[in-house]
């Protein structure tokens, strides 16, 4: 049996200004698919077209042309209130700077998207736990962020995102404001997600060490899919060598 | 160079620029509405019975300056906070500080100077409309008003430039004490807030008794007099700080308890960024709260007066229309009034010294009398013959002309009255339903009247004419002043208040883009944040409102001596004061939500 396709995006591209203005082109047609339990990364440099990739797949802007396919559904013609719910149920996020509400308690913050579909109480409860100990953050619970490490708020904001059991994990940067052991731990801990629970995850990076945790990484540039490289069974260390090294000849 | 740099970034955020800039033309035409009245002071003088009024308007000038005072400083907040960034930027670049300070007080100072100008303008302007209106409205005389009034300009000028020039002042000190990069990085999120619960306990239980004991001091200041009133803005102003740091932060922490409540949709979101805002903002929603109450009761007791007068003059005469001797067009005016519930004939004789009237008609249609006890028109009686025949004829003043007052009275039997030889006078005497509606007759009548008894315009003081019309008139020119001002105080304290309130949201508004921008980057739909704002502003509006309001219901009680009944149409301020106070609350939510939501991509 095939393993279903979680993301799909086929013939991407993206422009920006208007017809009679001078025009930027971000995204020159991009295709891929992400298959469900994958682990993919997207690397390239400043200006590469990343973030615009990245917001297109979480229906935070539209493309110019081409198909996005989320979990199935196609997410061209969904517009307004359809949108948010969509992103309120496929899909999770994590920020570089995590995001998370300094008002509410950790507790809070995590029970935050199954409130905005109004779960019940009781669920509510269940869920936030059971992620909170997949997290090793069930002792955090009560605290608001601003008692919290950079770490533990990146690990309540990783189960914000996976709370209510989205389709695929998008991270962007999500180890980018973390001293080098806490991005450690992270990473560690989004790669047995992944290969535990076959969580689904897109991540978007520059940074190799990140990047050597997934199993397949996309490199663009000027807005193309220049290179991919595939970690297969290979140790880690091995695989963020041939990373180093691609990037080494990739960007110039 | 910096200077079309700063330019440039106004025009970056018009919009805002343009809710401040209309927002301080507001400040300063409402200033010059209510100095318009306040520095006059023939008007002043002219239009109260009371020496007090000069005094109500100095106090109420002086807390106007200070909310304006406040106001300035939430509108100088609101416009840092929109160019923190802009000067951390230029100083970056290698501005110097000294260059830097003197684009801060140049903004400050054209944006205000502008501001102040157009307003006062705009202030004439609204002062004309607004006394137009209320002139036209209602039946109100006003002695010595004019909308251009120099004094009230210079003074709002002066104040206005003043404010400005010190607002400058503290920006460029404000700014260049702050390190370029926390000038840069404002990212000042506010924090839960963590409070003591044995605190918040006494706190709760001292702002209940303060409150009960400021409300006992207003119920019985009969009793306690000046220092009852003293304890009682003492205890009241107490009450309600302590009111909103304590015991509404733990209302909020009880709805937050509540599972149903927190689990619904960003309920939890709206709770919590609350429980920050009253905290945060404790004293100034206390303020606005005391405001509130006085602008409320201010236009309360204006329009109060306004019912007062037609009451007023019912306590002062039994009869609607006394015909004394008419005329023609008298008889034929008085068939034009509506709603009459009795009329009475009266034959009368009268010589050099005495004034004769028949017993039989005495008795048939007893003479009404206006009954008094303890200082207190109790409704209208009629007066037993026995009474008169003894010796007590006052009541019939009411059916004389002031010059019959001083002449002895006498009572005398039809044959008697046959038998003096003189001309007989008829008098006819009305009582109607409605005295207000049939006003414009009465108008018309009493003028008539006063064709056919010359002396009736010329009597003064105790010979003055005692008919219901002139003591309508009279009240109506005591107390339409006072109504007018009531008015005028209202207003302007309301729209002060209210602007503070907005400013002081709005000027936090910048800080809570991330939240919202995170919140629809996770899904939530637009219309769930923008109701998420409205009741978060609502709760903060509606707070104040609902604390003033009972304040005023105390604070009437003030007037329960110098008023018939001061809660009497209670609805009518209340509901005009609502109306005003809901647009305020949706102008905010608007902009509010134009400020938070606009960065959001869909």
């Amino acid at each position: 049996m095939d393993t279903p396709t979680v993301v799909s995006i086929k013939d991407v591209q993206k422009t920006y200004g208007k017809p009679n203005e001078k025009q930027y082109t971000a995204l020159k047609g991009i295709t891929f698919d992400v298959k469900q339990g994958e682990f993919v990364g997207i690397m390239g440099a400043s200006g590469s077209g990343k973030t615009t990739l990245l917001n297109i797949l979480s229906t935070l802007d539209k493309p110019t042309a081409g198909q996005v396919e989320i979990n199935g559904q196609a997410i061209n013609g969904l517009k307004g209130n359809q949108l948010a719910d969509f992103r309120a149920k496929e899909i999770g996020f994590m920020f570089q700077d995590f995001n998370l509400l300094e008002n509410l308690t950790a507790y809070e913050n995590m029970a935050l998207p199954l409130t905005l579909q109004n779960v019940g109480g009781k669920q509510v409860q269940d869920f936030v736990t059971s992620i909170a100990k997949t997290l090793s953050i069930d002792r955090l619970l009560n605290k608001y962020p601003t008692e919290l490490s950079g770490g533990q708020k990146q690990r309540v904001a990783a189960a914000r995102a996976l709370v209510h059991k989205p389709a695929i994990l998008f991270g962007d940067e999500p180890t980018g404001a973390l001293d080098s052991k806490s991005a450690k731990e992270l990473l560690d801990t989004m790669a047995q997600l992944n290969e535990q629970q076959r969580v689904s995850i897109l991540l978007v990076t520059h940074d190799p060490f990140s990047a050597s945790y997934c199993q397949r990484i996309l490199f663009i540039k000027d807005g193309q899919i220049g290179q991919e490289l595939v970690r297969g069974d290979r140790p880690r260390k091995a695989f963020y060598q041939e990373i180093l090294d691609t990037l080494g000849t990739f960007n110039h | 160079m910096l200077l079309k740099l700063s330019l440039t970034g106004i025009k970056g955020r018009l919009k805002d620029y343009i809710v401040l800039f209309s927002g301080l033309i507001m400040a300063s035409a409402i200033f010059y509405m209510f100095e318009a009245l306040a520095t006059n002071k023939s008007f002043v003088s002219s239009n109260s019975p009371i020496r007090m009024a000069s005094i109500i308007f100095q106090i109420g000038s002086v807390l106007l300056g200070i909310i304006t005072l406040v106001y300035i400083i939430y509108a100088n907040n609101f416009l840092m906070s929109m160019r923190r960034r802009d000067y951390g930027m230029f100083m970056m670049l290698g501005a110097k500080g000294r260059k830097i300070a003197q684009l801060i007080a140049a903004e400050t100072l054209v944006i205000g100077m502008a501001a102040t100008l157009v307003g006062t303008v705009l202030g004439i302007g609204l002062t004309r409309i607004i006394s137009n209106l209320l002139l036209s409205q209602m039946d109100i005389q006003v002695k010595q008003f004019s909308p251009f009034y120099l004094p009230a300009v210079i003074v709002t000028v002066v104040f206005f430039m003043v404010l400005f020039v010190m607002a400058a002042g503290v920006n460029q000190y404000q700014l260049l004490k702050t390190p370029v990069l926390q000038l840069l990085h404002n990212d000042q999120q506010p924090n839960h807030v963590s409070q003591n619960k044995l605190g918040q306990l006494v706190q709760i239980v001292l702002s209940l008794i303060f409150l009960t004991i400021g409300y006992t001091m207003l119920i019985n200041v009969a009793t306690y007099q000046i220092a009852g009133l003293v304890v009682a803005l003492v205890t009241i102003v107490l009450g309600t700080y302590f009111l909103f740091n304590a015991f509404f932060g733990w209302m909020l922490r009880l709805l937050k308890g509540n599972q149903y409540i927190r689990n619904r949709g960003l309920n939890n979101f709206t709770l919590a960024q609350l429980r920050f805002r009253i905290k945060d903002y404790t004293k100034m929603l206390a303020l606005v709260a005391m405001l509130f109450a006085l602008a409320l009761g201010a236009i309360t007791v204006g329009i109060g007066y306004q019912s007062e007068i037609p009451a007023m003059a019912k306590t002062m005469a039994p009869y609607d229309v006394v015909l004394n001797q008419p005329n023609p067009q008298a008889r034929q005016l008085a068939k034009n009034l509506t709603g009459v519930k009795a009329t009475a004939n009266y034959d009368v004789k009268e010589d050099a010294q005495t004034v004769y009237y028949r017993a039989t008609q005495l008795k048939k249609n007893p003479i009404m009398a206006v009954q008094y006890s303890n200082d207190r028109a109790k409704g209208i009686k009629p007066v037993q013959l026995k009474t008169l025949q003894k010796g007590n004829v006052a009541a019939l003043q009411a059916i004389q002309v002031p010059s019959q007052f001083s002449k002895d009275v006498k009572v005398v039997t039809d044959a008697e009255f046959s038998q003096i030889a003189s001309g007989t006078i008829p008098i006819k005497t009305y009582r109607v339903k409605d005295f207000m509606a049939n006003l414009s007759v009465i108008k018309k009548i009493h003028t008539q009247q006063v064709i056919a008894n010359p002396e009736l315009a010329k009597g003064q003081g105790a010979l003055m004419d005692g008919s219901k019309y002139v003591n309508y008139q009279m009240a109506n020119g005591m107390f339409s002043g006072l109504e007018f001002m009531g008015f005028f105080l209202g207003i302007a304290f309301l729209a002060m208040l209210a602007s503070c309130l907005m400013f002081k949201i709005l000027s936090g508004a910048a800080s809570d883009v991330k939240r919202y921008t995170m919140l629809a980057k996770i899904g939530t739909r637009r219309s769930l944040l923008k109701q998420s704002i409205a009741k978060e502003i609502g709760v903060l509006f509606c707070l104040p409102g609902i604390v003033g309001s009972i304040h005023v219901l105390f604070g009437l009680q003030l007037f329960k001596q110098i008023m018939l009944n001061p809660y009497q149409n209670l609805w009518l301020p209340f509901t005009i004061f609502m109306i005003l106070y809901v647009g305020y609350y949706w102008v905010t939510t608007w902009l509010y939500q134009g400020i938070v939501l606009k960065t959001v991509t869909q």
